[in-house]
C-alpha cells in the first residue's frame, strides 16, 4: 500500500522531472525570441541516439561495458545536440526572426520532421524502437536508484539554470537580450551570439531530458520526439510562457494528471493523453495567458 | 439646453499603483470641436480607450446622448457611432486603402454568412455600394489617396496613413470621432488642410462632434471650441485656449514648476 | 467635372483569352505528367519546369501580372475552359487506377485546405485541428450509415451538423486565448478527438470502421463504371466527380465570403484585431464562425472521404494530417483560392511520387516546404487585392 504511494509519487516526480527538462527549452526561447521553437522535440530526441552511437563506439575501442563509457556516451548526446541546437537556428529559425509568428510555426513544424527523418536515415534500421540502457542499477536507500538519480540531477540541473540566470553575465545578457534586443546591441551584446548559446543551452538541456525518457521508457523510437515536444510545449504553455517557474509548475501539473490517471484508471494508459489534453484546454480557457505568464496588455 | 452628446462621469482608471485617468467630468455637446491638450503621459490617450471600450473604466460612466455605454465592448460603442483615430495609426496594412475605408463601414452593413452564400448578388451589391462610398469619401480628402485607392495602405507616407484614418473613421458615419494627434508627422500645409477637412465634415454632418489630442499649438489655437488641459490623468482646466494657456497651473503642467517660478 | 481620366484601354479579349487558355492546358498537362510520370527523372523533370517557371515570375513579377490580368479580363474564358478540363480530366487519366486515387485525395484535401484557409489565410487564426474535424466528419458519416443505414446523402448534412458543432466549441476558447496559446489549444483537442475514437470501443479504436456501404445516386452504384457516349470510366470517377462537386463548392463558398463583409472583416482582424474592434466588428464573433464555416467543409470532405475508401482508422486525422494541411495553405498561398488548390496538389502529389526515394521522401518534402517559406514566404501564389464594380 504504502510501497504503491511511494511508486506512484516517484513516477510522478520523473515525468515531472523530464517534462521539465523539455519544456524550460520551450519557455527559454520564447522568452528571448518570441519564437515557438517546435522542432524542440526532435532536436531533443536526436541525444538518445547519439547516445546509443557513441556508446556502441566506446565499446568498440575500449571493448568493456564500464559505466564510464555510458556516462561518456551521455556527454557526447548532450553537447552534441546542442550544437544540432545551433544547427537548427542557424539553417532554418534565424532566417525567420522577422517573419509573422505564423510561418516560424510552420517553418519549425517542417523543421520537426526534417530532424526526425534525418534520424531515421542516418541511424541503421532507424524506423525500429531501440532498446535504451537504464543509468543505474539496483537501490538507495530502499528506493529504485534510477528514478532518484533522474530527479535528484532534474532538480540540479534546474538550480543550476536559475544560477545561470540570475547571477552570472551571461544571464544577463540573456535577459538584456530579451527585454529589447536593440538597446542590448547599443550596450555592446552581440545578440546572434546570445542566440546561439540559448539555442545550445536549451537544446542541452531538453538532450538530458530526452535521454531521461529513453532511459525511463527503456526504449526509444525515432518518432517519440513528437509527443515529447508537445507535451513540453503544453507544459511550457500552461505555466505561462517564457517563465522558468511556470515552465516547472506547468511540467509537474501535466505529469500529476499523468499520473493520476494512470494509477487509478483501468484504462489509465490509453486514456492519458485525453486527459492530459483536456486539462490543457481547460487551464487555457481559465487562465488565457497561462498560470505564471504575464497577461498581455496591447499598447494602444 | 441641449443633452450633450458625450458626457464622462467621475471617469478613472489605475493600472497596477498608478492613476492613469482620475475622476475625469466633461461634457461635449453635439456638433462642437474640443481639444484635449497636457503634456506626454498625462493619460489623454487611456482617457480615448476609456472612452472606446478599450479599456474598462475602474470608476466612473461613460454616457452617449444619456445612454450609458460604460464597458460595452469596443466594437458595440462603434457601432453607436464612436469612431476613433490611433496615436500611432493602425491601419489595416496589407489591405489595399479602399479596403481600409469600406471595413470602416462594417457596422453599418449587414450581409451574413448565410446571406453571403445563399445571395451573393446582394452581398457583392452592398460591397460595391460601400466601395462607391468609401472612393467619394477619399476622393472628399485626398485626390491622391482616390487614385491610389487599389494599393496597400501600409506603404503610404506618415501624413496620408493620418488622412485615411480619418477616412475610415468617417466611413463609420459617426456621431463622435476622436482623433489622437491627427496632425502628427503633417508639415503646416497638410495641418491646414486637415482644420479646413474637419470644417468641411462638420458642415456636412450636423451634429458630428470632434474630440482631439492634439500639440499642434497652432491647430489648438484656431480649430477647437474649447479646450480641456490633462495632466497626471485629471483635468485641470478647461475653456477657450486663448484664456487657458495664461492659468499658471496649466503653465506649470507644461514648463514645469520651476520654469513657472522663475518666470 | 471636366475630363476625368477613365482607363476604357481595355486589354484586348483575344490574346487574353489566348493566354487563359494556354495557362489552363499547361497547368492540366503538367498535373497529367506528374500523375502519369513513373521515373524519378521524369517527376523531377517536371518539378524542374515548375520551378523554373516561379523563379522566373519571382525574376519578372510582369508575367505574373500578365497572367492574372488575362484572368481578369477573361474570367467567362477562364471558367469554362476550366470546366470542361476538370469534367473531361478523367477520360485523360482512363485506366490508371492510381493516378485517378491520387486526383481524389488530391480534390479532398484541397477542400479541407480550402477550410482552413478561412481561419488561417483570411483571419490568421492558427488552427492545428482541421484533420480533427475531418475525422468527426468522416466518422459521424461511417457510423451513421453501418449502424443506421443512412445513404451518403443523408449522412452529408448530418455530419456538416455535429463537425460544425465541435467547430464552435473549439472555437470559444479563441475568444480569450491568440496566437500560440491558441495554437495549443486546438493541438490539444486534435490530440483529444485522435485518442478519443483510437480507445473508444464504439468507434472501432485502433482498428477503424470497416464496411461503409457504397453511394448510389438516382440508381446508380458507385461501384459501376461510368458509360457515358461510348466512353468507360472507371467506378472510382464517380468519386472523383463528387470531389469535384464539393470543390465546386468549396470555391464557390470561399469566393462569396471573401467578397462580403465577412471577408472583409476576417481580413481585418488578421492585419489589427485591435483596429478591427474599433471599426465594429466583433472580433470574437468572427473567430468562431471562421472555426464553424472550417469544420462544416471539412465535414464534407471527410464524409466523401469515408465513403470512398470504405474503411477509416484514427491513423488518417492525425495531428501530422493537420499540420500538412496547414502546410498546404502556407506554401500555396495564404487567402488565395488558387494558390491554395495548387498548394494541395503538390502536397499530395509529392510524397507519393517520390515513393522511390522511399525513406527520404518525407525528409525530402519537409526540406522543399522549409526552402518555400524562406525563398517565397506569400505562398506560390500570393494575396491578391479586391477590386469592385467596374474595375473588377
Amino acid at each position: 500500500m504504502d510501497s504503491l504511494l511511494v511508486q506512484h509519487l516517484l513516477n510522478w516526480m520523473v515525468l515531472g522531472s523530464i517534462y521539465t527538462l523539455v519544456a524550460i527549452g520551450f519557455s527559454l526561447l520564447f522568452g528571448l525570441l518570441n519564437v515557438i521553437h517546435f522542432s524542440h522535440g526532435d532536436v531533443s530526441m536526436v541525444a538518445p541516439f547519439v547516445a546509443l552511437a557513441s556508446l556502441q563506439a566506446f565499446l568498440g575501442l575500449v571493448g568493456s561495458s564500464a559505466p564510464a563509457a555510458l556516462l561518456l556516451a551521455l556527454a557526447v548526446a548532450i553537447l552534441a545536440t546542442g550544437l544540432v541546437g545551433i544547427g537548427a537556428d542557424r539553417l532554418v529559425i534565424r532566417r525567420f526572426r522577422n517573419s509573422p509568428a505564423m510561418m516560424a510555426l510552420v517553418a519549425t513544424v517542417a523543421l520537426g520532421t526534417a530532424v526526425r527523418e534525418l534520424v531515421r536515415a542516418i541511424y541503421p534500421q532507424g524506423s525500429n524502437p531501440k532498446a535504451f540502457p537504464a543509468i543505474v542499477q539496483g537501490n538507495v536507500a530502499g528506493l529504485p536508484a534510477q528514478p532518484v538519480l533522474i530527479i535528484v540531477t532534474s532538480v540540479a540541473v534546474v538550480a543550476l539554470m536559475y544560477v545561470l540566470m540570475q547571477r552570472t553575465a551571461i544571464g544577463t545578457r540573456i535577459r538584456a537580450v530579451a527585454e529589447d534586443r536593440d538597446t542590448a546591441r547599443l550596450m555592446g551584446i552581440f545578440p546572434e551570439r546570445i542566440f546561439a548559446f540559448t539555442f545550445f543551452l536549451a537544446s542541452a538541456v531538453g538532450a538530458l531530458g530526452a535521454l531521461f525518457f529513453a532511459s525511463h521508457a527503456g526504449v526509444v523510437r525515432f518518432d517519440f520526439g513528437v509527443q515529447l515536444g508537445l507535451i513540453g510545449f503544453s507544459a511550457a504553455v500552461i505555466g505561462g510562457l517564457g517563465s522558468m517557474n511556470g515552465a516547472i509548475l506547468g511540467a509537474l501539473a501535466i505529469a500529476g494528471i499523468e499520473s493520476i490517471v494512470q494509477a487509478n484508471m483501468a484504462e489509465g494508459a490509453s486514456y492519458r493523453l485525453v486527459f492530459v489534453f483536456l486539462l490543457v484546454i481547460l487551464m487555457l480557457c481559465v487562465r488565457p495567458s497561462g498560470l505564471l505568464g504575464k497577461p498581455v496588455m496591447e499598447k494602444v | 439646453m441641449t443633452q450633450p452628446l458625450l458626457s464622462l462621469r467621475g471617469l478613472g482608471i489605475r493600472f497596477g499603483g498608478l492613476v492613469a485617468v482620475d475622476d475625469v467630468d466633461f461634457d461635449l455637446p453635439p456638433s462642437h470641436i474640443t481639444c484635449i491638450i497636457g503634456p506626454n503621459g498625462a493619460g489623454k490617450s487611456t482617457l480615448f480607450n476609456l472612452i472606446t471600450g478599450i479599456y474598462k473604466p475602474g470608476s466612473g460612466r461613460v454616457l452617449l446622448d444619456g445612454q450609458d455605454i460604460t464597458g460595452l465592448p469596443p466594437h458595440q460603442i462603434a457601432a453607436k457611432g464612436v469612431a476613433r483615430t490611433f496615436q500611432s495609426s493602425r491601419l489595416f496594412e496589407d489591405l489595399s486603402i479602399l479596403d481600409n475605408v469600406m471595413i470602416g463601414m462594417h457596422s453599418r452593413t449587414k450581409t451574413s454568412v448565410l446571406s453571403a452564400l445563399l445571395t451573393p448578388r446582394r452581398a457583392r451589391r452592398e460591397l460595391d455600394a460601400c466601395a462607391e462610398e468609401a472612393s467619394a469619401i477619399l476622393r472628399s480628402l485626398s485626390e491622391e489617396l482616390y487614385m491610389r485607392r487599389y494599393e496597400p495602405a501600409g506603404i503610404l507616407p506618415q501624413a496620408d496613413r493620418r488622412r485615411l484614418e480619418i477616412a475610415r473613421a468617417l466611413a463609420l458615419h459617426p456621431r463622435l470621432i476622436l482623433l489622437d494627434e491627427p496632425s502628427s508627422g503633417m508639415d503646416d500645409r497638410d495641418t491646414a488642410d486637415l482644420m479646413n477637412d474637419i470644417r468641411r465634415v462638420m458642415r456636412e454632418n450636423p451634429g458630428l462632434s470632434f474630440l482631439i489630442i492634439e500639440h499642434d499649438m497652432r491647430l489648438v489655437a484656431e480649430l477647437p471650441d474649447d479646450v480641456i488641459v490633462i495632466d497626471y490623468g485629471k483635468k485641470i482646466a478647461q475653456g477657450q485656449f486663448a484664456d487657458v494657456r495664461l492659468l499658471p497651473r496649466v503653465q506649470q503642467a507644461y514648463l514645469g514648476q520651476k520654469a513657472v517660478e522663475h518666470a | 467635372m471636366a475630363m476625368t481620366a477613365t482607363h476604357t484601354h481595355a486589354p484586348a479579349a483575344f490574346p487574353s483569352a489566348l493566354i487563359v487558355i494556354a495557362a489552363e492546358v499547361l497547368g492540366a498537362a503538367l498535373l497529367w505528367g506528374l500523375l502519369e510520370a513513373n521515373s524519378t527523372p521524369v517527376v523531377l523533370a517536371l518539378l524542374g519546369v515548375m520551378g523554373a517557371g516561379f523563379a522566373l515570375m519571382q525574376i519578372r513579377p510582369q508575367i505574373e501580372d500578365i497572367i492574372v490580368g488575362a484572368f481578369r479580363a477573361a474570367r467567362g474564358v477562364a471558367l469554362w475552359v476550366g470546366i470542361l478540363i476538370v469534367l473531361t480530366y478523367p477520360i485523360l487519366l482512363g485506366a490508371n487506377t492510381y493516378a485517378m486515387h491520387l486526383v481524389i485525395v488530391a480534390l479532398l484535401y484541397s477542400v479541407l485546405a480550402l477550410a482552413l484557409n478561412f481561419q488561417l489565410g483570411s483571419a490568421n487564426i492558427p488552427n492545428f485541428a482541421t484533420g480533427a474535424t475531418y475525422g468527426i466528419g468522416a466518422y459521424t458519416s461511417a457510423l451513421l450509415a453501418i449502424h443506421f443505414g443512412l445513404s451518403m446523402w443523408a449522412t452529408l448534412p448530418a455530419a456538416a451538423l455535429v463537425a460544425t458543432a465541435f467547430g464552435f466549441l473549439l472555437g470559444i476558447p479563441s475568444m480569450r486565448t491568440r496566437d500560440s496559446y491558441l495554437a495549443l489549444v486546438t493541438i490539444a483537442f486534435g490530440i483529444v478527438i485522435h485518442q478519443m475514437l483510437n480507445n473508444l470501443s464504439w468507434t472501432g479504436g485502433p482498428n477503424g470502421l470497416v464496411g461503409i456501404p457504397a453511394p448510389s445516386l438516382f440508381g446508380h452504384s458507385f461501384m459501376q463504371p461510368i458509360q457515358f457516349a461510348g466512353i468507360r470510366l472507371p467506378p472510382q470517377a464517380n468519386f472523383y466527380y463528387l470531389a469535384l462537386a464539393l470543390l465546386g463548392l468549396a470555391i464557390l463558398s470561399a469566393k462569396r465570403l471573401h467578397e462580403s463583409r465577412i471577408g472583409l472583416a476576417w481580413n481585418a482582424i488578421r492585419a489589427d484585431e485591435l483596429a478591427a474592434r474599433s471599426q465594429g466588428i466583433n472580433v470574437a464573433w468572427y473567430k468562431i464562425l471562421a472555426f464553424a464555416v472550417d469544420a462544416f467543409l471539412a465535414a464534407f470532405a471527410g464524409t466523401i472521404y469515408a465513403f470512398y475508401v470504405s474503411y477509416i482508422s484514427p491513423d488518417n486525422f492525425t495531428f501530422l494530417v493537420s499540420v500538412t494541411i496547414m502546410t498546404m495553405v502556407i506554401v500555396g498561398g495564404m487567402d488565395n483560392t488558387f494558390g491554395v488548390i495548387v498548394g494541395a496538389f503538390l502536397l499530395t502529389l509529392l510524397p507519393e511520387k517520390l515513393r522511390i526515394f522511399s525513406d527520404y521522401r518525407l525528409l525530402f518534402v519537409s526540406v522543399v516546404v522549409i526552402l518555400f517559406l524562406i525563398l517565397r514566404p506569400k505562398g506560390l501564389f500570393p494575396q491578391r487585392q479586391r477590386h469592385y464594380g467596374a474595375h473588377k
